[in-house]
């Protein structure tokens, strides 16, 4: 849909991206390396091997043809400056003392060429207060909120195991990238699209950080529940309001999330669980026949206790522990259950789902084939974003592509 | 001339909770028109969302429902009926872009699915956005927040690697699906505005979660690892934390501190007064330092726990080291940079008096987004929508009105 996009990309680890889903979109993406190549290719994971290979610039530079230039060498850098004024579109997460030193930056380049494009990610905003910042992934989960409430008991909070803070910077510069190209079909003018990752991720608290500025101070609302609830109850289908350590166990080849939902909305599908044990046999009356539906109402009553709910949780436990992961999801499917499979990276790999619905892209790296993610979305109608390829070698493309754009 | 980008675009959203609404909240953002449809029989689950204004659950209160929802029309209408299923097919003849959200299938029975929407209008440009996607086994799995990010991975990679699994805050693929569908949805637009096509788009927040473990996935198909989750610790990074400081107001603060090198880890040893620390050899690299990481959590943890967490970034943020306070709600209007570029957006509300969103995540220096408006309360937009957008007469509203149509 982007076949008509040059892009030059010039971005590090921080947008790296950006240029990914553009070139899955069809754009012509050249990321420009330094002649030492990129520090994305450092990124982790590092998977060992002959040669250590970045498994994140191999997936996220996937698609992009690739050039390199010595930016201590003054007319390499005019001749990258050349590639700037050939492209639709410049996008770059390098840090902007640097651009400006090498005259790459978006006055420089935007003096001339007033359709040009200019997309920055960066931690917190091309200028203010925190804008020269020393970043990671890390500090800016913390900047933006989602760090904060995420607490494991009276640990302290934590992030998600990998990198992700910038992911969603570099999707937004993308997003704001197009809808600076539709503003330049409608009035021939390029401009700045200044991204900020810090405020990326504030969507990623579910609107916690705006629960002060709105005058909500409710304390249990702004941390992940650690304590059971006293004498109430979560009668909520997530388990919103519920202590980790009950929403998870143990099945035969790994965990289940599970919450034992009760009461009149959700009663309904903890039903169905004990339908099932039931009908496997592992469970004895009068638990058996519980209505869920009622439960808050019979603990109130004080005709059921905590402890009768012990004794429920225990033949659940009990019963998961002989069966597998995917036979967890088949019966939530079947049976309508709120009861998911923990999935790590072998189970998305071998999902029959997954495979049927043609998610899977094919990259070599190395002489590996590899499979990755290669549609983030399905379009019928016209050609859908789909990985284009495998991610360049330092300065594959340099010359064809000076000789193309520069034609 | 008009500085909206998106000046012009109509779009129905027909979507719920938070993966589908937040697109159209961007597309009102920066001009668009939006009309948005809800039950307020069966009031939508994000209106029903913490946080409040004023700490009250009420469904016209919840600064989530807010954030999804800024700048549209609200239109109250009874789908399940014959009349309001025709508002919607003239509504749909009135816009270039549908969203929604329903489950896979449901559209089909109504007869307001995509093949039958663009039988006469063939540039509709639709977006679906599900749990699993359209099709495939998953397809009909009942959907809640912990699906996705169970299914996609992220409840295995959120946690401490001797405790249970926490998984993300809320719901995580939510905050993941819509960026990508964005971005895809933008560009049918620009294909669209070339070409004169439309195209349907199907958006599955598993997928686009996976997406975002691009890395993580390639890596299993490189040499079969299965990334597991550490804490807060690093695959590149030694120290990388969130270490505990001085309560303030009898609450918990917390700071992340990383070094990304060993000039970094000096920096950082000096600024905790341990000379013996930045001159000790085998810490001079990240594999001596990797081998200590007990020990120099210790000892960072122990020097931040008697200071406050905004001194810790400010003294280390001036010796170049990477930190930031894990800024809560309560930081958040407060915090400078964020201050700076005015993202926390103040907006009047008919109930509220103001009310307080996020505002765009990227800065477009020509024709910059910003809210028009706060969410529609329920049916706050009716008369305007069917009168003005569609032309309905007053004796057809009548008619609507007091069918029960328009509920």
């Amino acid at each position: 849909m982007l076949e008509h996009l040059r892009v030059l990309d010039l971005t590090d680890e921080r947008g790296l991206l950006c240029g990914r889903l553009l070139a899955d979109l069809g754009a012509d993406v050249v990321q420009v390396e330094p002649a030492g190549g990129s520090t994305a290719r450092q990124a982790p994971p590092v998977a060992e091997g002959a040669a250590p290979s970045s498994m994140y610039w191999e997936a996220f530079a996937a698609g992009k043809r690739g050039a390199a230039f010595d930016l201590d060498d003054p007319q390499e850098v005019a001749r990258l400056r050349l590639l700037a004024d050939a492209a639709d579109i410049v996008v770059t997460s390098w840090p902007r003392p640097r651009l400006e030193a090498l005259g790459l930056d978006p006055a420089t380049l935007r003096a001339d060429r007033p359709g040009l494009v200019y997309t920055v990610v960066s931690a917190f905003g091309w200028d203010g207060p925190k804008a020269s910042y020393a970043d990671t992934d890390l500090v800016v989960w913390a900047a933006g909120g989602p760090l904060a409430p995420h607490r494991d008991g009276d640990l302290p909070p934590l992030r998600i195991s990998v990198p992700q803070a910038f992911l969603h910077a570099a999707a937004d510069a993308a997003a704001g990238t197009m809808i600076a190209v539709l503003a330049r079909g409608a009035t021939g003018r390029g401009q700045v699209v200044d991204v900020s990752a810090q405020e990326a991720v504030g969507v990623a608290t579910l609107a916690r950080v705006l629960a002060t500025a709105v005058g909500d101070d409710h304390p249990e609302w702004q941390t992940t529940p650690g304590k059971r609830t006293g004498g109430r109850t979560d009668q909520s289908g997530s388990g919103a309001a519920t202590p980790n350590s009950l929403k998870k166990w143990h099945c035969r080849d790994g965990m289940v999330e599970l919450h034992l939902s009760m009461g009149p909305a959700a009663g309904t599908f903890t039903n169905n669980l004990f339908a099932w044990l039931r009908d496997e046999g592992a469970v004895e009356e009068p638990v058996a026949s519980w209505d869920w539906r009622v439960v808050p109402d019979r603990l109130v009553s004080g005709e059921l206790s905590h402890d009768d709910l012990d004794v429920a949780r225990a033949a659940v436990r009990a019963f998961l522990l002989t069966r597998t992961k995917a036979e967890v999801l088949d019966a939530a499917i079947r049976r309508r259950l709120l009861c998911m499979a923990i999935f790590d990276m072998a189970d998305i790999a071998a999902s029959p789902h997954l495979e049927e619905r043609g998610f899977w892209g094919h990259v070599d790296v190395g002489s590996t084939d590899v499979k990755l993610p290669g549609r983030m979305a399905q379009v019928r109608g016209p050609e859908g974003p789909r990985v284009r390829g495998r991610a360049p070698l330092v300065g594959e493309h340099t010359d064809v592509v000076l000789k193309e754009w520069l034609r | 001339m008009s500085t909206d980008a998106l000046a012009g675009l109509k779009v129905l959203d027909l979507s719920w909770v938070v993966a589908g609404p937040l697109i159209g909240r961007t597309l009102a953002d920066f001009g668009a028109t939006v009309v948005r449809v809800e039950s307020s029989v069966r009031v939508e689950t994000a209106r029903l969302m913490q946080p409040f204004h004023g700490g009250v659950q009420d469904k016209e209160g919840s600064a989530l429902f807010g954030n999804c929802n800024a700048g549209k029309l609200g239109l109250t209408l009874d789908l399940k009926s014959e009349e309001g299923q025709q508002v919607v097919r003239d509504l749909v003849a009135w816009a270039d872009v549908v969203v929604e959200s329903f489950s896979p299938g449901q559209l089909r029975k109504w007869g307001l699915d995509y093949e039958t929407l663009c039988a006469g209008k063939p540039d509709l440009v639709m977006l679906s956005t599900s749990i699993a996607g359209q099709h495939g086994p998953w397809s009909t799995l009942a959907g809640f927040g912990n699906v996705g990010s169970s299914l996609s991975g992220f409840q295995h990679l959120v946690g401490y690697e001797d405790r249970l699994p926490m998984g993300t805050f809320g719901p995580y693929t939510d905050y993941v699906g819509p960026r990508l569908a964005l971005v895809t949805l933008l560009a049918a637009l620009e294909n669209r505005r070339r070409t004169g096509e439309g195209a349907y788009i199907d958006v599955s927040q598993v997928e686009a979660g996976i997406y975002f473990l691009s890395p993580q996935v390639a890596q299993f198909g490189y040499d079969g690892t299965i990334a597991e989750r550490q804490g807060n610790r690093d695959q590149q990074y030694t120290p990388h934390g969130v270490f505990g400081c001085r309560q303030v107001a009898g609450k918990d603060r917390f700071v992340a501190v990383v070094a990304r090198d060993t000039a970094e880890w000096r920096a950082l040893a000096k600024a905790m007064s341990r000379p013996d620390l930045a001159d000790r050899a085998d810490l001079a690299t990240v594999e001596g330092r990797r081998a200590a990481q007990d020990e120099i959590e210790s000892a960072v943890a122990a020097w931040t726990s008697g200071l406050a967490a905004t001194e810790v970034e400010r003294v280390l943020q001036s010796a170049g080291v990477p930190a930031h306070l894990a800024v809560t709600s309560d930081d958040y209007p407060a915090d400078s940079q964020l201050a700076h570029r005015g993202h926390l957006v103040e907006l009047p509300h008919p109930r509220h008096g103001t009310t307080w969103v996020e505002g765009p995540r990227y800065a477009l220096s020509d024709t910059p987004g910003r809210p028009r408006g706060a969410a529609p309360t329920l049916g706050q937009h009716n008369e305007m929508v069917l009168t003005e957008i569609l032309g309905y007469d007053a004796e057809r509203v009548a008619v609507l009105t007091e069918g029960g149509i328009l509920r």
